[in-house]
């Protein structure tokens, strides 16, 4: 019997990259498939092929062995593929069936008039033969997101779908809802349903999927059955066996406190909470590293931290000083520098000059403004300098933001940020699109930073680059701290199941993290010796 | 890129200059300014082609003894010649420079203080302040439809804080600059007081500026024509209208007729607001929070921007200049404030528009539309055609400006089968921007 | 903090109007008349029954159609465009255009003579909503295809409008107010229109398929393009349905006098702005925007009769109280929302 779906030899070019390379798929007819890789992988651009978003550079897809050429999702709809995106695709203030049948309305007096009854009849038949608990009358802006997600479940099945693609399902939820996702999964597979879901979390591939297929640099490493890996194998699977780097770090005497977060919560833009009380320092002269996927909770924490939203609870003190709830303003006027995660978005104004892009943040302060005045002479020398410091290219302080490539985009924020002469940088993956030459460079000047007594927050979902950088290691998970280790004598799995939520010697999760995070610091600070590098 | 050479060679005296002037051309340099020169440019010539038509087809259909312009090759007549039309309404509103009709290229007899001049260079100087007014909003990322009434506030504010002051002071020269200048400060701050409304309900209650603005001039003109027509309306007048304000306290119109309502001083005035407003937008750290907000709100969060303050600060700023164009109606043209103000506000959001809300750009665009105002009257003195032609002449370049996706699209066709003929900028930068976004995101999804 | 009018229920109206604050409002107003009828009636020689007399009266409920009719209908026409994504501001634009276009066509053909058995007033119309729409359709292409910035956009059809009405009436007929056409559409065909148009227009965007795509292509339009509906389409519909209402409008103001008038802001006098007015305050439903346009109408009409009484009332304040309302509850209340992605380009996929 030929599979539900047949990816063959998938390859998809953009200019310049490689997203998908010769990628092989099959998924069973009933079955639940996970695609697991990180962030950048090509598991989005290989499902958004199967969706026919994107046509194929070359490779061919198969459902039920018929070869399919989508040229616009509605080819896939029709073929019976759905796809529930990670942004739901739902109009908030209509109600459950409205956007059900949205586009597909059932109608009555000559198309004059929406059959409501019919429509919300098959709306609440749809559910009932799932077993979705889904009230049709319900405004989706009242109803939670697991609910919403069900209704784009259902708008799929609506619509015909043997095939339901969804992207990170899980991101979005709550535990509980999560489980009742799994429950949907097994009742939509116990009908014929087939189900690929794209993840970047072990454990929710081990739990839900019958097979799990792995993507790494957009290459298929294998497809493995969910019975037969392990986490650690996963783990591996996933990460690789990159070359680490070697720990350049020399053993330091930590300074001061610098920068002191204590159970620091806050929520993300949706008001969900995101940062469920994570407590930590960071010290003059040490490498704090937090690693972890992405979306655990990492980007309101460093956004607590450097100012950009206020924490719903904690206190973060800087240099001895309560911050939390200051101004983005007081946080910079105070010494702290801060490389943001999204540099297109806040980090550079795409549409300035590096001249006017090397004062962001710096547009109040001498040498760059006195008495309300912007020195462009002063400005322009300031960006001459980062770019020849930082090998920006072009070297030219002329040259807009936008017309610079991603990696030389990062590293005119880093060397804007570092030369700022901080007490504290919070960097938030520094070397993200940068190529590995000045990766090193940035790395360097990070270490050297540390030599000369500042201290660092690092954030990165690259374990080699966290790992060898911190003497202090953090994991974050679901919001937070799983475990503090040291990064020189941790292994990649041990941080593999940090990663995945687990703790290494199966302490709850609470209470051990938090407490390791701040009384190692509290050792490394009493201790005369080097305790932040052997602890 | 040569332009980086000035600057960046050894540091010295001589390296300033370039540094400096490289500043002031940058604006037109860079290539969306350049962009934004061509756009502006083209609807201007679109809008006089449009016009023309208008012009043509409406002279088919108007009554005459005798046509006024034969087609080429048809011989249809037409009542009104657009070739005519367009000569008299920008021939004559410079007051005739050129020779209608007479040997020579110019008119012996012209000078430049003439009447008709004179009202071109009033509204000019007008616009010159409500377009700021605009400009300055849209830079922080506002659309202040509303100076329309933040002139009509100033306006009163400044009638009747110098009738008010006048009787306190001897008259004499110095007791009328003090006059202007207090009545002046009055119109910027009821403008200011009027602008800082719409920007505290937006910064405070996320009312949308938009609406707001637009019943803010409503309420406005409604108010002040109430205010007028209940307690300070002059004696004995028959229209709504406060009392003149002093002679001495007025804008002199100096070489200009004085029936033109034009003051040379109050040109120089708005030629200084132009600078000083370009210098804060460019020069300063308030112009920088100001525009980032306006350009990438996010980023400028990220560079500690207080977006809240920000905005009523540009609304406050936006109203003040809208209410120095209140005052400057008052002191230059009107000598007191009367009913049915001109829509000098709305005509500053063309010009703003116009100029890229670029404050050197509001020169020009502000002198284009003085240009169709002292013209229009010409028209009517000359020929058969109405003069509302010029308020469809405005309408219509506003609607091309609107539309810079057009003119890519066309200069993308254009440029299409050939390459050489067309300059870099005009061409090119249509043709070369969506390759940028391109790579833009294709950076970012290569991050990810 | 909850509004004690929206408590009272009233089986059709729930039906009709979900909004509490919609429902709140019709049943504030009927209330006031009925106040006021019972008051008059009690004591008719009081201000209340001078009061209940005019509002009461025929000529009042005469020129309150008159006036109401230009203002509901645009802002039934705002309503879809808005709600589609595409705001329009441009609304006072249409109504001039049509306003001029209806009187100018029956001044053509001619009052008595007919063509194809229409008379000619009514031909006139529907010259008046073609112009409307044609102006709309305009709009809607520079708005939708070439990306244009909607406010803007819309600026520019008022002023267009604004200059070429005046300019050819002054082309036709030598000024820029048109000679009476010395027939005029009785105020019972605006009455009806307006009701008309009112209840088709909330079928249209409550009860059919079109009505939930419009709303859709305005709040979340990548949600309609993933289910195969063109948003742009969608839209295109959406302002040019606009034209046609604003159309209906304009027409209905100036055949209702049998002439255009346009020196300085054109008789239309903006009832357009008034018109968007009306329809953030009724909360984007076509019942609440027809009580918002009937009460600022009826307000106007009331205080022109009023005046006529002798009551020296300053007629500008009453005529600001609309304004002032909306800036209150857009600072106060926060009700009107305008669709999330209304003022936006969509670009599809692919």
């Amino acid at each position: 019997m030929n599979p539900a779906v047949h990816m063959d030899g998938i390859t998809k070019r953009f200019p310049g990259v490689v997203a998908n390379d010769d990628v092989d798929l099959a998924v069973e007819r009933g079955s639940v498939h996970a695609l697991l890789g990180e962030n950048g992988a090509g598991k989005t651009t290989l499902m958004n092929v199967l969706y026919g978003l994107y046509e194929p550079t070359e490779g061919t897809v198969f459902l039920d062995g018929e070869p399919q050429s989508f040229r616009s999702p509605r080819d896939a709809i029709d073929a019976g593929v759905g796809m529930i995106h990670q942004h739901f695709m739902l109009v908030d203030p209509m109600t459950v069936w409205e956007n059900v049948v949205l586009g597909n309305e059932p109608k009555t007096w000559g198309g004059l008039r929406v059959d409501r009854e019919a429509a919300r009849e098959a709306v609440v038949d749809l559910s009932e033969r799932y077993g979705f608990d889904v009230d049709p009358d319900a405004r989706i802006e009242d109803v939670s997101v697991g609910v919403q997600q069900r209704v784009e479940i259902l708008k799929a099945l609506y619509r015909g779908a043997d095939v339901l693609i969804l992207d990170e399902p899980t991101a979005v939820l709550t535990p509980q809802e999560v489980e009742d996702l799994y429950g949907v999964f097994e009742e939509l597979t116990d009908q014929g349903k087939t189900i690929i879901f794209i993840s970047h979390k072990l454990g929710e591939a081990l739990s839900a999927a019958d097979e799990i297929t792995v993507l790494r640099d957009g290459v298929n490493v294998g497809t493995v059955a969910s019975e037969d890996v392990t986490r650690e194998e996963l783990a591996e699977m996933m990460v690789g066996r990159e070359v680490l780097m070697e720990p350049a770090t020399t053993p330091q005497e930590p300074g001061e406190r610098v920068l002191e977060a204590t159970d620091v919560r806050a929520e993300d833009d949706r008001g969900v909470e995101a940062v469920s009380g994570i407590s930590f320092e960071v010290r003059a002269g040490e490498v704090f590293g937090i690693a972890g996927v992405d979306g655990n909770g990492q980007s309101q924490l460093v956004e607590a931290i450097t100012g950009m939203r206020e924490p719903t609870d904690g206190s973060i003190t800087y240099l001895g000083e309560p911050m939390a709830g200051e101004s983005r303003r007081e946080h910079i006027d105070r010494g702290m520098a801060f490389i943001p995660e999204d540099r297109q978005e806040r980090g550079l104004v795409m549409s300035y000059d590096l001249t006017e892009n090397g004062i962001l943040g710096s547009q109040h302060d001498p040498p760059f403004a006195e008495g309300g005045r912007l020195d462009w002479r002063a400005s322009r020398d300031h960006a001459e300098s980062v770019i020849e410091q930082y090998d920006v290219r072009p070297p030219n302080a002329d040259a807009e933001a936008e017309s610079l490539s991603g990696g030389n985009q990062q590293k005119f924020i880093v060397g804007r940020e570092f030369e700022r002469d901080p007490e504290l940088v919070v960097a938030m993956h520094p070397t993200r699109g940068v190529d590995i030459g000045s990766t090193e460079f940035l790395h360097d000047r990070l270490l050297e930073l540390r030599a000369e007594g500042k201290a660092v927050l690092l954030v990165s979902s690259k374990l080699d680059e966290v790992q060898g950088l911190s003497d202090r290691l953090a994991v974050i998970h679901d919001g937070e701290f799983t475990g503090v280790v040291d990064p020189a004598t941790v292994t990649e799995e041990e941080i593999g199941l940090l990663m995945a939520g687990e703790t290494l010697d199966g302490d709850s999760v609470e209470g051990a993290a938090v407490h390791d995070a701040v009384g190692e610091a509290e050792a490394a600070g009493t201790d005369d010796g080097d305790a932040g590098v052997d602890a | 890129m040569s332009r980086s050479d000035a600057g960046s060679d050894d540091a010295g005296e001589s390296d300033r200059l370039p540094s400096i002037a490289r500043r002031v051309v940058a604006p037109f340099v860079d290539r969306t300014v350049a962009e934004r020169l061509v756009i502006s440019v083209a609807a201007i010539l679109l809008s006089i082609v449009v016009g023309f038509a208008i012009v043509l087809v409406s002279g088919r259909v108007a009554q005459c003894g005798t046509a006024a312009w034969t087609m080429p090759l048809t011989g249809i007549g037409f009542c009104y010649d657009p070739v005519e039309v367009y000569l008299v309404l920008f021939n004559g509103a410079l007051g005739y420079p050129f020779a209608v009709g007479e040997p020579g290229l110019f008119n012996p007899n012209w000078t430049p203080f003439n009447l008709s001049l004179g009202l071109t260079l009033s509204e000019t100087t007008l616009l010159i302040f409500t377009g700021l007014s605009v400009a300055v909003a849209f830079r922080a990322g506002l659309f202040n439809i509303g100076t329309q009434g933040q002139l009509v506030v100033g306006a009163l504010a400044t009638a009747l804080t110098v009738l008010a002051a006048a009787p306190f002071l001897p008259e004499g020269p110095v007791a009328g600059v003090a006059l202007i200048v207090v009545g002046t400060l009055a119109g910027a701050v009821g403008g200011g007081f009027w602008g800082a409304i719409p920007g505290a309900l937006k910064a405070y209650a996320d009312a949308n500026e938009v609406i707001t603005t637009i019943m803010l001039n409503f309420i406005a003109a409604n108010i002040a024509y109430v205010l007028v027509l209940e307690v300070f309306r002059a004696e004995g007048s028959s229209v709504v209208a406060t009392e003149y304000v002093p002679e001495h306290a007025r804008f002199l119109p100096w070489f200009f007729p004085e029936s033109s309502d034009f003051a040379l001083l109050a040109l120089l005035v708005g030629f200084g607001f132009i600078g000083g407003l370009y210098y804060l937008v460019e020069h300063t750290s308030f112009g920088y929070d100001l525009r980032t907000s306006g350009v990438q709100a996010a980023a400028a969060e990220y560079g500690g921007v207080n977006a809240k303050a920000t905005t009523v600060r540009a609304m406050t700023l936006s109203g003040a200049i809208g209410g120095v164009g209140g005052a400057v109606w008052v002191l230059m043209s009107e000598g007191r404030w009367l009913e049915s103000v001109p829509a000098l506000g709305f005509d500053g959001i063309t010009v703003s528009i116009l100029a890229g809300n670029n404050p050197l750009g509001v020169l020009p665009a502000a002198f284009l539309f003085g240009l169709l105002k002292g013209g229009a009257l010409e028209i009517g003195f000359r020929t058969d055609v109405p003069t509302e032609l010029v308020g469809v002449l405005r309408g219509l370049i506003i609607l091309f400006v609107a539309m810079p996706e057009f003119f890519r699209m066309a200069g993308r066709y254009a440029g299409l089968g050939s390459r050489g003929p067309r300059g870099p900028d005009a061409g090119g930068s249509g043709e070369t921007e969506p390759a940028d976004d391109a790579a833009a995101v294709e950076g970012g999804e290569a991050d990810a | 903090m909850r509004n004690p009018l929206a408590d009272v229920s009233i089986p059709v109206l729930d039906d009709l109007v979900e909004s509490d604050y919609v429902r709140s409002l019709i049943v504030g107003t009927v209330g006031v008349l009925g106040a006021l009828l019972v008051l008059g009636t009690l004591f008719p020689d009081s201000v209340a029954g001078d009061l209940s007399g005019i509002v009461f009266s025929t000529s009042t409920a005469a020129s309150t159609a008159r006036l109401a009719a230009p203002i509901v209908l645009a802002g039934l026409g705002g309503i879809f465009a808005e709600k589609s994504g595409v705001i329009n501001i441009g609304l006072e634009g249409l109504l001039i255009i049509s306003a001029f276009a209806s009187v100018y066509v029956a001044s053509v053909v001619g009052i008595g003579n007919a063509v194809l058995g229409v008379p000619a007033i009514w031909v006139g119309f529907l010259a008046g909503i073609a112009a409307s729409t044609a102006l709309a359709a305009v709009f809607g292409i520079v708005c939708i295809e070439f990306k244009a910035d909607q406010i803007i956009a819309g600026l520019a059809v008022w002023l267009i409008a604004l200059g070429l009405a005046p300019f050819m009436s002054t082309v036709f007929f030598g000024g820029v107010n048109t000679p009476n056409l010395g027939a005029r559409v009785s105020w019972r065909y605006s009455a009806v229109m307006v009701v008309v148009a009112t209840l088709a227009s909330w079928w249209a965007l409550n009860r059919t398929a079109f009505g939930k795509h419009l709303r859709a292509a305005g709040e979340n339009p990548k949600a309609l393009d993933t289910v195969g509906v063109s948003v742009s389409k969608v839209r295109h519909a959406g302002v040019l349905l606009s034209g046609v209402l604003s159309g209906v409008g304009g027409s209905a103001l100036a055949l209702s006098i049998g002439q255009f008038v346009g020196s300085g802001e054109t008789m239309v006098q903006g009832k357009g702005f008034i018109a968007i007015v009306a329809y953030l305050f009724g909360n984007y439903n076509p019942l609440g925007t027809l009580g918002a346009g009937v009460l600022f109408a009826g307000l106007d009409a009331i205080q022109i009769r009023l005046q006529q009484l002798g009551y020296a009332i300053p007629d500008t304040l009453v005529q600001t109280i609309p304004y002032v309302v909306v800036i209150l509850v857009l600072a106060l209340v926060g009700r009107t929302r305008l669709p999330e992605a209304a003022g936006e380009h969509y670009e599809t996929e692919d």
